[in-house]
């Protein structure tokens, strides 16, 4: 039983809030772990969220010379530019407004029928009505010009409707509406299932008991109980409809969009400024909205959705409102699977609208050209999820179970970099990373540093001496010729590996140190490893298989050269793991220095942090839009087991680390898995965050079907998507199997938490 | 002394819109080795918070932790040689049983086939044999609550920590649980800190029972003592049951009281304390320090309330407007008094304890 002490209040002790708060990171300092994880998250977060975020704020306001500037603020209000902006800005807000009604309408029916009315083929219907969830963004906006549009199957082919200019067609609000619905219309569908499940039927019992009729029962009880779950899809809506790129640009026809401004702004003038203003006035709406989300709408809650459905269901009786609502629900079920139909029909047919005969002519070119964009795609993706996964569960973990200061602020953020349209941390990601400021660097490398020398050294001029001549050594190391550095920095990590083996006489740690060395070192041997593949891929025919091989080379340099800056923060925490607790204080200061030393190298060689056209940006990107989906996975899996079995094995002498390793991660695999498959849905099907990181050397599939479109390939466009709907279900399906398979009846997977 | 708690105050920051809280307040506690104590109170007293910062999970905000001669204060739960039984009992669901009480041995890297006669020895003493390959959830509650109790064992830990471990078992097996709990921490002769809101499990289990109250202390004393001399109302009425009568003190002859209560004068005998002629003093007089009889005794009263409850007969009898609770124990007596009977009501003159008003 846990002391309840909240009834006890003692006038405040002397201890001021400062103190306490030095004595709670002396705390944490004991626990090695809860600070890796804090500092680990905490930079990862730094960088890749609130940085980009600030700089894509503030662009706005500067202008190409560096000097303050309201320009394009000003434009607002302005009579030449202001019509037009103004009218976008209604637009914008307008479509959120319908997008979010419709969508919560037609949630309410799925979830409704799933629920009450006893669909048949509910496991089906379920299904599908995820499908939009984890298909490319523009997939159905596509499918839909295919089916509707001027040329249309649909409207030219079967009705013969010939368009003519004034005509009211598939483009513009309505059009765009529409499938906004459909693409969004699942993350309401799951969030009002899971309320009705869990709305306790005696509630509506009792009401009937006391004379109430069935309309005034669900006017007075069943709605006010879901009102929340409502309002929370209702808001949710509109801030994924207003975050949308993929679907204004496709069928948005005269209508101009926020998000798609932002997209012109950048791709069409390359104005950064004029792009950030822009994003300001799109993510003010935003934010409103997800702060009323979290603080509001979140407390006001009567249901739990964290617990188990309650045991038994209500059931519709009336058999005309079931119908109703099953039909409806049947309908745009047949309708979704049309949509997916037609693209995957699209994919085949010789030239849409003109010549439907099937071909493969289309799918020759998209694997063989757009082998490069595919295999890009799916080779970031499958790295970065991983990462994502883990840091979410990290961030869940201390968000669950730990008590400290700013944990609201790292909740907050792991959240934001999902929660705000992808323009906007595109647009920062570009702003931050083409030619970052050196206090970044130097913020993070300090951070780092000052972390690794308290861990490391015993005392205090110990601690010093790491510090300074760690540093010094360092900064001598960036002036050398890259090629040596690298030589010399994997040296370091031999030397140390060697001299640790000889004098502690262990193995694993030393051979880890080895391990890193080596990997430090053939930095220098990527390019030397890659040019035999490469030639190879030369001497083979031109198509799918030399692409593929070219595109293997490169991958591997990816693995093998990481962004300094980033493998040092990884070698900073290596260094922690791997070197603290030495005995001998010379060992303890000689290596401590030597293993500082490296970490510095990296971090301030060439202009660090100078990520733009390379692979890491892009997965870094990645990352921070599929980090909300596994904490909240990892935060549901944490709040269902009891804090005491991670404190049972802490008392029988496990430390955090070890705990971590053997109970919890254990516990949560399940919600692990789902983490790592939503994160590579996210990944796979992005496209607002990382429209602006493509280069000519990582190409990514939903860029790819973009600028297919736009030259009027339509079927390859179709093809890509195809593609990228197959990968993702065939991910589902493997978790599923293996969930099923590995942890039967222990605790499953609710896959609601993804999205 | 083995395990020491000196001054201990635990003060919670404020957090989320909840103000400051002082869970414990200068506790001081002296624990013997191979003794027992229980810590027992209301919910929210701050046994919980107390045995935790024993545990190491909760740091205390000032005082300090002494076990075997050495602060431990700043030692996180890992190196502190304790070990826990939890109210949830905390059974590792993914690990089968033998697993679950062989892990903190596996943590201590013990060789494999020592860990196995630590594991099936330790299933002996909690009289599972052949359980070891079952998973949690096949046992029953019972079981389970033996499984933390062996996995705790196990480690042959300085001291054993127990938080309610006996609450989410039903009344006939914590009864058995108890005498068992008991047993083997004697068998074992194992330190162990106790805590518990159930004051029968603290009597039958403890060595010495501490009483907290809103973040204090109240008493520290064996069983006996704690029932015999409770020092405040509180004890007296959160171990057994008492009546309370404000009395005025006549004379105080070495450990004979002359009080007047209840419109008369009585001499109690046994009483420990010194008290000055006419100050104000409440008497404890537990039920079953009382005589009800048709004559005969001192007090007159009227019965209230009459209830058999089968072993004993339960009276609510009205003296001078205070009802005071008594009981019959005579299994003679075959019919109970009626509600409004007239009758005499006398007191164990030896029992009853006098508290100085507070």
């Amino acid at each position: 039983m846990q002391a309840n002490p909240s009834n006890l209040v003692y006038p405040a002790s002397n201890a001021s809030g400062i103190k306490r708060r030095i004595r709670e990171f002396a705390l944490i300092g004991r626990d090695p772990v809860l600070f890796i994880g804090l500092l680990l998250s905490g930079i990862f977060i730094f960088i890749f969220v609130v940085f980009p975020l600030y700089r894509s704020m503030i662009g706005g306001f500067i202008s190409k010379e560096g000097a303050f500037d309201l320009t394009y603020f000003g434009r607002y209000f302005d009579a030449y530019y202001g019509p037009a902006l103004r009218r976008a800005f209604t637009d914008t807000m307008l479509m959120g407004l319908l997008t979010a009604t419709a969508g919560t309408i037609v949630g309410f029916i799925f979830a409704y029928a799933v629920v009450r009315c006893q669909i048949p083929g509910k496991k089906i219907v379920h299904w599908l009505a995820l499908v939009p969830t984890v298909s490319p963004p523009f997939a159905l906006a596509l499918s839909m010009i295919l089916l509707f549009g001027r040329s249309g199957l649909i409207t030219h082919e079967l009705l013969g409707i010939e368009f003519v200019k004034g005509m009211n067609d598939i483009y513009g609000l309505d059009g765009l509406v529409i499938v906004q619905t459909i693409t969004f219309f699942s993350v309401s569908y799951l969030m009002l299932k899971a309320m009705l499940e869990r709305l306790n039927p005696a509630m509506e019992e009792a009401a009937a008991s006391l004379g109430a009729g069935r309309f005034y029962l669900f006017r007075t009880i069943t709605l006010p109980l879901l009102i929340p779950g409502i309002a929370g899809s209702f808001l949710l809506l509109f801030v994924e409809s207003l975050a949308d790129l993929g679907n204004p640009l496709f069928i948005a026809g005269n209508k101009t969009v926020l998000s798609a401004q932002i997209y012109l702004a950048v791709i069409g003038e390359y104005n950064y400024q004029k792009a950030s203003a822009l994003s300001l006035v799109l993510i003010i709406p935003t934010l409103v909205i997800f702060l009323i989300q979290r603080y509001y709408v979140n407390r006001r809650t009567y249901i739990s959705v964290t617990g188990k459905p309650a045991g038994s269901q209500i059931r519709e009786k009336d058999p005309i409102i079931r119908w109703v609502v099953n039909i409806i629900t049947y309908q745009i079920i047949a309708f979704i699977i049309l949509l997916y139909a037609t693209i995957i029909y699209g994919s085949f047919s010789s030239a849409w609208g003109v010549d439907f005969t099937p071909t493969l002519k289309h799918w020759s070119m998209t694997l063989t050209r757009g082998v490069e964009a595919i295999l890009d795609t799916t080779f970031l993706s499958v790295l970065a999820t991983p990462v994502a996964a883990l840091l979410g569960m990290v961030i869940a973990w201390l968000v669950v179970r730990k008590k400290f200061t700013g944990k609201d602020a790292l909740d907050f953020a792991s959240n934001l970099g999902g929660a705000v349209p992808g323009t906007i941390l595109g647009i920062g990601f570009v702003m931050a990373f083409n030619k970052p400021p050196l206090a970044l660097a130097i913020v993070i490398y300090a951070l780092l540093a000052l972390f690794y020398a308290q861990v490391i050294g015993k005392r205090g001029y110990e601690r010093i001496i790491i510090l300074v001549v760690g540093t010094a050594i360092g900064v001598t190391l960036t002036k050398l010729e890259p090629r040596t550095m690298y030589f010399t920095l994997g040296g370091i990590y031999l030397a140390i590996a060697v001299v640790l083996m000889i004098s502690q006489r262990k193995f694993a740690k030393p051979l880890a140190i080895a391990i890193i060395g080596i990997y430090v070192m053939s930095t220098n041997w990527a390019t030397m490893l890659t040019k035999p593949i490469a030639a190879f891929s030369r001497s083979i025919e031109r198509g799918f298989w030399s692409n593929a091989t070219v595109q293997f080379a490169d991958h591997i340099k990816v693995i093998l050269q990481p962004t300094p800056a980033l493998l040092a923060i990884v070698l900073a925490f290596a260094g922690v793991v791997l070197l603290q607790g030495l005995s001998g204080k010379a060992l303890r200061v000689g290596i401590g220095v030597l293993g500082l030393a490296v970490p510095c190298a990296l971090s301030f060689v060439d202009v660090p942090f100078a990520m733009v056209g390379g692979a890491y940006i892009i997965m870094a990107a990645f990352i921070v839009r599929s980090l909300p989906a596994s904490v909240r996975s990892g935060v549901a899996a944490l709040q269902q087991i009891d804090p005491s079995i991670e404190e049972a094995s802490n008392i029988l002498g496990a430390d955090a680390q070890y705990t971590f390793r053997k109970v919890t991660i254990p516990l949560i695999l399940p919600a692990l898995l789902a983490g790592l498959i939503f994160s590579f849905t996210r990944h796979m099907t992005s496209l607002s965050a990382i429209i602006f990181l493509v280069s000519a050397k990582w190409r990514i599939v939903t860029a790819s079907i973009l600028s297919e479109w736009e030259q009027g390939g339509v079927s390859i466009a179709a093809a890509y998507s195809t593609v990228i709907i197959v990968f993702v279900l065939v991910a589902i399906f493997v978790l599923n199997l293996l969930v099923n398979r590995m942890f039967k009846g222990r605790g499953s997977v609710d896959m609601s938490q993804g999205f | 002394m083995y395990l020491t708690l000196e001054n201990i105050t635990k003060v919670f920051p404020p957090r989320g819109g909840v103000s400051e809280v002082t869970a414990v307040q200068n506790v001081n506690l002296e624990i013997k080795k191979g003794e027992l104590v229980t810590l027992l109170g209301p919910s929210g007293c701050g046994k919980t918070t107390t045995l935790r910062m024993i545990a190491g999970f909760e740091f205390p905000t000032t005082g300090k932790i002494i076990l075997d001669g050495e602060e431990i204060n700043s030692l996180p739960p890992h190196k502190r040689d304790m070990s826990m039984v939890f109210q949830s009992y905390a059974i590792f669901p993914h690990l089968n049983i033998s697993e679950n009480i062989a892990y903190g041995l596996n943590v201590k890297r013990l060789p494999k086939s020592e860990i196995e006669k630590k594991v099936n020895r330790v299933l002996e003493l909690v009289h599972l044999e052949g359980y070891g390959h079952r998973a949690p959830t096949q046992l029953s509650g019972g079981q389970q609550q033996r499984v933390a109790l062996a996995r705790a064992l196990v480690m042959e830990p300085k001291v054993l920590l127990m938080d309610e471990p006996l609450s989410n078992l039903d009344a006939k097996l914590r009864e058995e649980m108890r005498t068992e709990i008991r047993r083997i921490q004697k068998e074992l002769n194992i330190t162990s800190v106790y805590v518990t809101h159930d004051q029968i499990e603290a009597m039958t289990l403890s060595d010495r029972i501490v009483v907290m109250n809103e973040g204090v202390i109240e008493q520290i004393g064996t069983p006996v003592e704690m029932y015999r001399y409770p020092k405040s109302r509180f004890v007296a009425n959160f171990i057994g049951r008492a009546n309370f009568v404000s009395a005025v003190v006549q004379k105080q002859h070495d450990r004979n009281l002359t009080v007047k209560a209840l419109g008369e004068v009585i001499t109690l005998k046994n009483i420990k304390g010194e008290f000055v002629a006419d100050s104000q003093v409440t008497l404890i007089i537990r039920p079953e320090m009382t005589r009800i009889k048709k004559s005969g005794e001192l007090f007159k009263g009227t019965i209230r309330r009459a209830v058999f409850l089968g072993d004993v007969i339960e009276y609510d009898v009205e003296i001078l407007g205070q009802t005071i609770t008594g009981i019959e124990t005579d299994p003679h007596v075959m019919d109970l008094f009626p509600e409004g009977e007239q009758v005499t009501v006398g007191f164990a003159e030896g029992c009853i304890q006098a508290l100085p008003v507070e």
